[in-house]
């Protein structure tokens, strides 16, 4: 009798790992009503269960020699033959069970090659299992980790810029590139513009680097003051900004764009150009703007804000938000202003912006060039505003700045800069 | 600062000032789109000297006023008008007055009344009365503040199309009256462009100064 369950045993071992003989391959009739993802999520789960039976097999084989050996010994009790019973029982059920699941998985394509020649609408295969017992997923597996080869590429060519604007700004002497070249942002010519940026060619082809654009700057307009810091710099001036305004006999140098932060009477550091991340622009009385550079030392402006004269706090920077409704509605302007700086030609966008910015310089006595008043009423917020858009589709610097007679519409004079009123502003101004 | 311009309610000849002129007016404030803020009060003390002998009181200056005002309530402004001086104390400056005995308050008078918010301006209409008093002297003051800015110079032309914009609101309500602003020539008082509140102490001075000289020209008139 022994001998009988060891050859059952025996046999039931070794018909383990090789599945059970294929049956005609039929035509997987039952799993074409689902997607092809479906069926391979499908037959993957059933290998799964199949490996778990398998598994079983041999424990429960384990099991049997156990009882045998058991059975062997001398002086026993029924006990091995119980257990011997109990494990035949639970053999023969995961053997069925094994079968069923090699019926299924035979019927889905897996364990042979009929789907394979059947073009597949998804391009999709089913599952292969090798003979040494290696699954492979195959296509689909090849369609997913190409997807995350697609996505893996972009990732490193957005960490190669990340990593390369860090080490620009924290090992510049490492940085053997010009400021110019290191950007990728893509200069969308507009038709309208050419003329326009022909015009601005000559002057603005030597304002290249940072020191160029904030020189001309200061040439241009008299009454500006223009100071440059650190970004951390920054952050210590905005918060003593109300200390300083009330003094009406400060006294700033000349050049103080190479000044340092804090105002203070004895020497004062040098702000590096390569460093400067904010540029400040005071109109005395009238506003100041808060402009950031990114990265530090670059020609690239990144954020505008506008501000009171007499505001000071430490949310006095590029992103932050005035507590005046005028101020508010010219940083939102400024914001749009920026963007359309930066498509039409990033390379003079900052030269282009702080003349823009400079063009608020009468904000408050310039009438509204359509209607003819200083203050309006603003529809949506009903309060009273003077005019806080200037156009920046027609702003040229050069026109700004020139003190020629150049044609303009209107009966303005051409100094005056154009400015409407929320409402009175259109698109096409 | 912020920039304030003082203004003074003229009552046309022969109409008297009553608390419906300040009801209305304060409603024009809202047709415009004010938001009621809050209350506000300032205060105007005129000063007399403590002589032993009463006679020689014309020596001294006549109009020594003395200023509280709400933005600043540590501090206490005196103005010498007829010699063009204003000066910024502490608040604790009255009771060391009140200690010395050498000037005692002859006349104080409580302006007050309701604050609004357009924006960025801000509109404070308001009553004067005495401060023993419940009785309205019958005198309407009103004050413009632009926000953003403290030159006096760069925000003129923008004042003065706000007090058009107003005057003109005013005149809808056909109000026996209109408000009246003059101002005072800082620079004789040693201020500069950039606002502050001894300028405003000024205006409240050159307004007492108005309002006084009106009513006493109505008085005038009726006799």
């Amino acid at each position: 009798m022994l001998q009988q369950h060891q050859h059952h045993l025996q046999s039931a071992a070794t018909a383990a790992p090789p599945l059970p003989p294929p049956a005609t391959s039929t035509p997987p009739s039952s799993t074409a009503g689902e997607a092809p993802p479906k069926q391979v999520a499908l037959a993957m789960d059933r290998l799964g269960h199949a490996a778990r039976l398998i598994a079983d097999i041999r424990l429960g084989a384990d099991r049997l020699l156990e009882a045998l050996f058991v059975a062997a010994q001398p002086h026993q009790s029924s006990k091995p033959l119980h257990l011997f019973r109990q494990e035949d029982d639970s053999m023969r059920q995961h053997l069925q069970d094994l079968r069923t699941i090699g019926r299924q998985l035979e019927e889905s394509g897996v364990l042979n090659e009929s789907l394979r020649s059947r073009s597949n609408s998804w391009g999709l295969h089913m599952p292969l299992v090798c003979p040494d017992g290696a699954v492979v997923a195959y296509a689909w597996k090849r369609q997913l980790a190409g997807q995350a080869g697609a996505s893996a590429v972009d990732r490193t060519r957005l960490a190669l810029k990340a990593f390369t604007d860090q080490k620009r700004r924290f090992f510049p002497h490492l940085d053997d590139e010009q400021n110019g070249q290191g950007t990728d942002s893509v200069s969308k010519k507009h038709r309208s513009s050419q003329a326009l940026l022909e015009d601005n060619q000559d002057n603005l082809s030597d304002c290249k680097t940072l020191s160029d654009v904030l020189t001309s700057l200061e040439k241009d307009m008299p009454n500006l003051k223009v100071l440059t810091y650190e970004r951390l710099d920054w952050l210590k001036r905005a918060s003593s900004l109300p200390a300083s305004a009330n003094d009406n006999t400060m006294e700033v140098p000349k050049h103080n764009f190479h000044s340092s932060s804090i105002l203070r009477p004895g020497p004062q550091n040098v702000v590096s150009m390569d460093k400067v991340a904010v540029i400040e622009l005071l109109f005395p009385s009238v506003f100041r703007a808060v402009v950031s550079l990114h990265p530090a030392g670059s020609t690239d402006p990144d954020s505008v804000a506008f501000f009171s004269p007499d505001e000071g706090g430490s949310y006095i920077h590029a992103r932050g938000s005035s507590v005046y409704h005028v101020y508010r509605h010219i940083t939102e302007h400024a914001a749009v202003a920026l963007q359309y700086f930066l498509g039409i030609r990033s390379e003079t966008a900052l030269h282009s912006l702080l003349h823009w910015i400079c063009s608020y310089r009468s904000l408050f006595t310039d009438i509204c060039s359509k209607c003819g008043r200083l203050l309006a009423m603003e529809k949506q917020s009903a309060l009273l505003l003077p005019p806080v858009h200037h156009p920046y589709r027609t702003f040229s610097p050069s026109k700004a700045s020139s003190t020629q007679a150049i044609a303009s519409t209107g009966d303005q004079s051409c100094s005056a800069p154009r400015a409407y009123h929320i409402g009175c502003f259109s698109d096409e101004a | 600062m912020p920039l304030k311009w003082v203004f003074n309610w003229q009552p046309n000849a022969g109409s008297t000032v009553n608390s419906q002129i300040l009801n209305e007016v304060s409603q024009c404030v809202e047709s415009i789109n004010g938001v009621k803020e809050g209350r506000w009060k300032a205060t105007l003390t005129y000063y007399k000297p403590m002589l032993r002998d009463q006679a020689l009181a014309a020596e001294f200056p006549r109009d020594f006023l003395g200023i509280s005002l709400p933005e600043q309530p540590n501090k206490y402004y005196f103005i010498l008008r007829g010699h063009k001086i204003v000066l910024e104390a502490d608040s604790s400056i009255q009771l060391i007055m009140e200690k010395l005995q050498s000037y005692k308050s002859r006349v104080a008078l409580n302006f007050e009344g309701f604050q609004y918010q357009l924006g960025d301006f801000q509109l404070r209409v308001g009553k004067v009365v005495p401060t023993h008093s419940e009785n309205l002297r019958g005198i309407v003051m009103e004050q413009v503040e632009y926000l953003p800015i403290s030159s006096l110079e760069k925000s003129r032309q923008l004042m003065e199309e706000f007090v058009d914009i107003w005057q003109d609101a005013v005149s809808k309500r056909s109000l026996p009256g209109h408000f009246l602003h003059i101002e005072p020539n800082f620079s004789d008082y040693g201020l500069a462009d950039h606002y502050t509140s001894q300028h405003t102490a000024v205006q409240y001075a050159h307004v007492m100064a108005q309002l006084i000289a009106s009513v006493q020209a109505g008085q005038a008139a009726r006799n």
